[in-house]
């Protein structure tokens, strides 16, 4: 369908001469990136390879990342807490945005869980382990309710301040995440679809074997790479919970270091961050995957 | 769809609804107990008259709101050049967006705070250095979002389109592709507003005022006090989404074309 | 074909705009199918439903008013609220005024990891405003000892308002100050006052570069309206009905506070002040028993019952006390035997304001500023000679907690406590039983 009048020549197909210009769009962008992103990060790179008391290149740093027990013990933690969150939240979350963007439930809602989501998933930190505190500490407000009703968490062995705790607590900030990342994906689900596979007789259980999970899957991966990382880089939250004494995490170790005296080692810090920034990086790798693969059914 | 869809769909729900409050009713609960032997709304007047709560509160209001306006003058036209003319960047740029995912934030503050307090590029003390820094942090949020939005219409004819009508590239992107894009622009600035809300980090070692730094400064002396705090914080966060949300257009899903 | 594309002729009355380009995109990705609405209804007058666009007019108008108002009172709130320099009422203190009109040119104080509700910091506060009319900025007051000198560290060079002026650290900070080239050197001018040792310790650095201010002793602070028997001693930590209560203030390895938590533990337990491993072991048997919460305890988290016994300094447990008032009721004992240690101050070498930090070290030890930290239940360097000299009134001395509750108490050299904190910081994790994977 050309549609070309003679002076405007839509530069659909650059020729060569025009193309090697348009990068230059981009230069706001780059520039931006590299002084306020690029630069002040590379310090970790930079005394990663340093040693922190002396100020020369060595590679001492990053072998004590690998050989410590407790350093590797952190990272395991921190790997393991986010799997788990990642996956509880990206399944529940999945549930929560489709109940209410699919699921037949009043449109009011739809818009209510997603500014809900937009204020909780940013809820973290003292606030959220005191709210938690508050809720299922040994007076809290649903410990009480229980022990009303003659059920007492405690003699269960129940604790706030551990593994399982502490992802119940993550959570809160999960779900809104997931709920956020995977509505537009699941408001690709043309009705189409659904119209079309009733039609031909599917059960729901067909219908999301066949047509929506094989569509979704990507996209529902990849949210939930994207909440792994969220949970990987979390801080505050278990601090506020634990005093990082309870729980050891990759973040707690950074922080302890970097925030320690000279005692601490600032350069085992950076290379502890330096270390999550390779994880991170090859979860992201995973997760533009997974990107692209979705992106044909978004079309 | 079927009645025993919506069956499930209202059980997910109220579990959901559940989750969410019962933690917040609980915070709720404690913070009216500031007073002795009776339950009362003192903690919250003691903060409503904090001339600290006065001034830090809409002074992170203020860094969200800026912080969203820079993030989408920004990353909507870099987005959309990237789709638009140098498809071959996109690798690159999409691993820049996706970095501030994985550098923690005390590190980054701290490598903040080292570039640009020496001259010449003494901007340590002003907000810009702030406003940069969140929208740092909002970027992989919003330009995923303003990404997600593009792929979804179709940038190349519109633009053909409008250029054939003469429009110039301001008038493109600003009067044709941002009012197409603008249901996920506003979902990365849902998510910018409650970053910037909540970021401690950055306002703290950059010594701006904010409201989460002021959280922990009440948590240091009072007991009832941040209780409070958290559920004023809460409810006028909320109340700025839906504004933000009406401003965005409604909760319409369908736009052009239609799903 | 739609007409509109063919030329670049302007149509009377067409203009591009929102509406026309909505209209314009429907057309090209249905493919032209709704081609003859368009044509019977003509681009420009294309309006669906006026009614339902007015109304959302109106929300978008109303939605774009209150944002502005938002905005707006934002920049109007922080553009009063944070500067103004109030001026000096009567409630200073008397301080050499060259040093005072410098600070006034200097303009702000940065103070850092100092609540307000710190052995009655509040009332310093508000002298050094009253004296000076300066900015008094607080920095990270959930900072411990170790982040302070961090925080010197990474602002080196930056005279910004990120930069800490002044330190309050633990006493094992004083020389580790001084060896990190952290400090500068200032005599204040009752500096001959101030007794060469205190709980048989130095009281100043001989140089200058750091000078004691106040000292505390290492107390429970129990909320006794979740604990209706209070633990007496240290012994009395470890008994089932304390199960899940206690805990300490901060991380033992980098909280100056939690640090000696364990070591008064140790001098309990068969440890001496060159030995900390006992206190190590004792917390060992806490946690083991099942009655360690790891929760930082904070105001709030004492009254709301999490962390019902607290081992923290005897002012900050009375402080508590006082600002809870009753609601909770707080109970302070002291366990015997139980560790005390001073709190030394110092000027950072970088201090971008030298000359407040001065100024604020000459109300540190006036009198007004040494019967602040009194009133806050500390123990001011300057007591003795306040109380040869009568100035301090019987009110005051009567809320002073009785010194024979504490003459078990015993203080840790430099050399000890940064022994003790080495080994703290090694040895927490595997003693209380950090979650490692298995």
């Amino acid at each position: 369908m050309s549609t070309q009048t003679k002076q405007d020549a839509p530069k659909a197909r650059p020729a060569p001469i025009m193309a090697s210009w348009a990068w230059l769009g981009l230069m706001p962008f780059f520039v931006f990136a590299f002084l306020f992103l690029l630069y002040p990060s590379s310090t970790i790179i930079v005394r990663t390879f340093q040693d922190s008391q002396t100020g020369a290149f060595t590679f001492k740093n990053l072998i004590n990342l690998v050989t410590d027990p407790y350093v590797l013990g952190a990272y395991n933690m921190s790997i393991k807490i986010s799997v788990v969150t990642a996956l509880g939240g990206g399944i529940f979350g999945f549930l929560l945005a489709y109940a209410s963007i699919r699921g037949g439930l009043p449109r009011f809602m739809r818009s209510s869980l997603m500014t809900f989501s937009g204020v909780a998933s940013n809820f973290a930190g003292i606030p959220l382990a005191f709210a938690f505190i508050a809720l299922l500490s040994p007076t809290g407000m649903l410990t009480n309710w229980l022990k009303a009703v003659g059920f007492n968490v405690y003699d269960y062995g129940f604790t706030l301040y551990k593994f399982w705790g502490l992802c119940l607590v993550y959570m809160y900030f999960q779900f809104p995440l997931m709920v956020l990342i995977i509505a537009p994906a699941i408001d690709g689900l043309r009705r189409e679809w659904i119209e079309a596979s009733e039609n031909l007789g599917a059960t729901t259980f067909q219908y999301w074997r066949y047509v929506a999970f094989p569509i979704l899957l990507p996209s529902i991966l990849g949210s939930m790479i994207l909440l792994f990382g969220n949970a990987f880089g979390a801080f505050a939250t278990a601090v506020a919970l634990t005093g990082g004494s309870s729980i050891n995490l990759a973040t707690i170790v950074i922080g302890a270091q970097l925030r320690g005296d000279v005692l601490g080692d600032a350069g085992l810090g950076y290379a502890v961050a330096f270390g999550m920034v390779i994880v991170m990086s090859v979860v992201m790798a995973g997760y533009t995957i997974l990107q692209r693969r979705a992106e044909r059914w978004l079309r | 769809m079927r009645r025993g869809g919506v069956i499930w769909s209202w059980f997910w729900m109220i579990l959901g609804v559940l989750y969410f409050f019962l933690p917040l009713l609980a915070t709720f609960m404690f913070s009216l107990r500031a007073e002795i032997g009776h339950l009362g709304f003192k903690a919250y007047q003691n903060i409503f008259s904090d001339p600290q709560f006065q001034l830090k509160f809409p002074a992170s209001i203020l860094w969200a709101v800026l912080t969203i306006i820079v993030a989408i003058l920004i990353f909507v036209p870099t987005a959309y050049w990237v789709r638009l003319k140098t498809p071959n960047f996109r690798p690159a740029v999409e691993l820049i967006t996706l970095l501030p995912f994985v550098v923690p934030a005390i590190v980054y503050v701290f490598g903040l705070v080292r570039t640009y307090s020496q001259p010449p590029l003494l901007i340590v003390n002003s907000p810009a250095l702030l406003v940069a820094g969140y929208t740092v942090l909002s970027m992989p949020y919003m330009y995923r979002a303003i990404d997600t939005g593009l792929r979804a219409i179709d940038v190349r004819t519109l633009t053909e389109a409008a250029q054939s009508l003469g429009a110039s590239w301001g008038t493109i992107l600003f009067r044709v592709i941002f009012p197409n894009i603008r249901l996920s622009i506003l979902s990365g600035a849902f998510l910018s507003f409650a970053i910037v809300m909540g970021e401690y980090t950055l306002a703290q070692y950059l010594a701006k005022p904010a409201f989460a730094p002021y959280i922990a400064l009440l948590i240091q002396n009072k007991a009832y006090e941040p209780a409070a705090a958290t559920i004023i914080s809460f409810a006028l966060i909320w109340a700025c989404m839906g504004i933000l949300q009406v401003i965005g257009g409604g909760d319409q899903a369908q736009i052009a074309g239609g799903h | 074909m739609v007409p509109v594309i063919h030329s670049k002729i302007q149509i009377p009355g067409l203009t591009l705009n929102i509406d026309n380009a909505k209209m314009l995109t429907l057309y090209l990705k249905t493919g032209g199918a709704n081609r003859r609405g368009i044509k019977e209804q003509g681009l420009r007058s294309f309006d669906p439903s006026k009614k339902i666009k007015e109304k959302e007019m109106r929300t978008k108008k109303f939605a774009y008013h209150m944002l502005a108002l938002f905005v707006i009172a934002a920049t109007v709130l922080s553009a009063c609220g944070g500067g103004g320099a109030a001026p000096a009422p009567e409630g200073g203190v008397a301080v050499p005024s060259d040093l005072l009109d410098a600070c006034k040119k200097e303009g702000m104080l940065s103070i850092i990891a100092t609540p307000a509700s710190w052995a009655n910091y509040g009332e310093i506060f508000e002298l050094f405003k009253n004296t000076t009319g300066v900015e008094l900025n607080s920095l990270d007051e959930n900072a411990g000892s170790a982040d302070e000198l961090a925080a010197i560290d990474a602002n080196k060079g930056n005279t910004g308002p990120q930069a800490p002026d002044i330190v309050d650290v633990g006493y094992a900070y004083g020389q580790q100050g001084i060896d990190g080239g952290y400090y500068q050197p200032y005599k204040v001018s009752n500096w001959d006052k101030i007794p060469d040792t205190v709980l048989g310790l130095p009281a100043k650095d001989p140089n200058g570069y750091w000078t004691g201010g106040y000292y505390g002793v290492m107390a429970l602070e129990v909320n006794t309206a979740v604990v209706s028997t209070p633990p007496q001693n240290w012994a009395d930590l470890l008994k089932p009905e304390y199960k899940g209560q206690i805990a300490l203030t901060g991380d033992p390895r980098s909280s100056n506070q939690a640090a000696q938590s364990v070591f008064a533990a140790s001098l309990a337990n068969g440890g001496s002040l060159d030995d900390v491993q006992p206190g190590l072991d004792f917390f060992k048997q806490v946690n083991d028993a099942g009655n360690f919460v790891p929760v930082i305890a904070k105001v709030g988290t004492v009254a709301q019952g999490a962390t019902p016994i607290v081992l923290a300094w005897d002012y900050n447990a009375f402080g508590d006390k006082d600002s809870l008032a009753g609601n909770p009721p707080i109970e302070v004992i002291y366990p015997s035997p139980t560790i005390a240690s001073m709190y030394v101050q110092a000027i950072s070498a970088y201090a971008p304001h030298p000359n407040c930090a001065k100024v604020w070290m000459e109300i540190l030890h006036s009198d007004q500023g040494q019967m602040a930290w009194m009133k806050g239940y500390a123990h001011g360097v300057h007591q003795a000679d306040m109380e040869s000299r009568g100035v301090i009134p019987d009110d005051l001395k009567a809320k002073l907690p009785a010194s024979s509750a504490y003459a078990s108490a015993v203080s840790p050299t430099p050399d000890q406590l940064s022994a003790a904190r080495d080994a703290i910081k090694n040895g927490w994790d595997s003693t209380v039983g950090v979650e490692v994977t298995e």
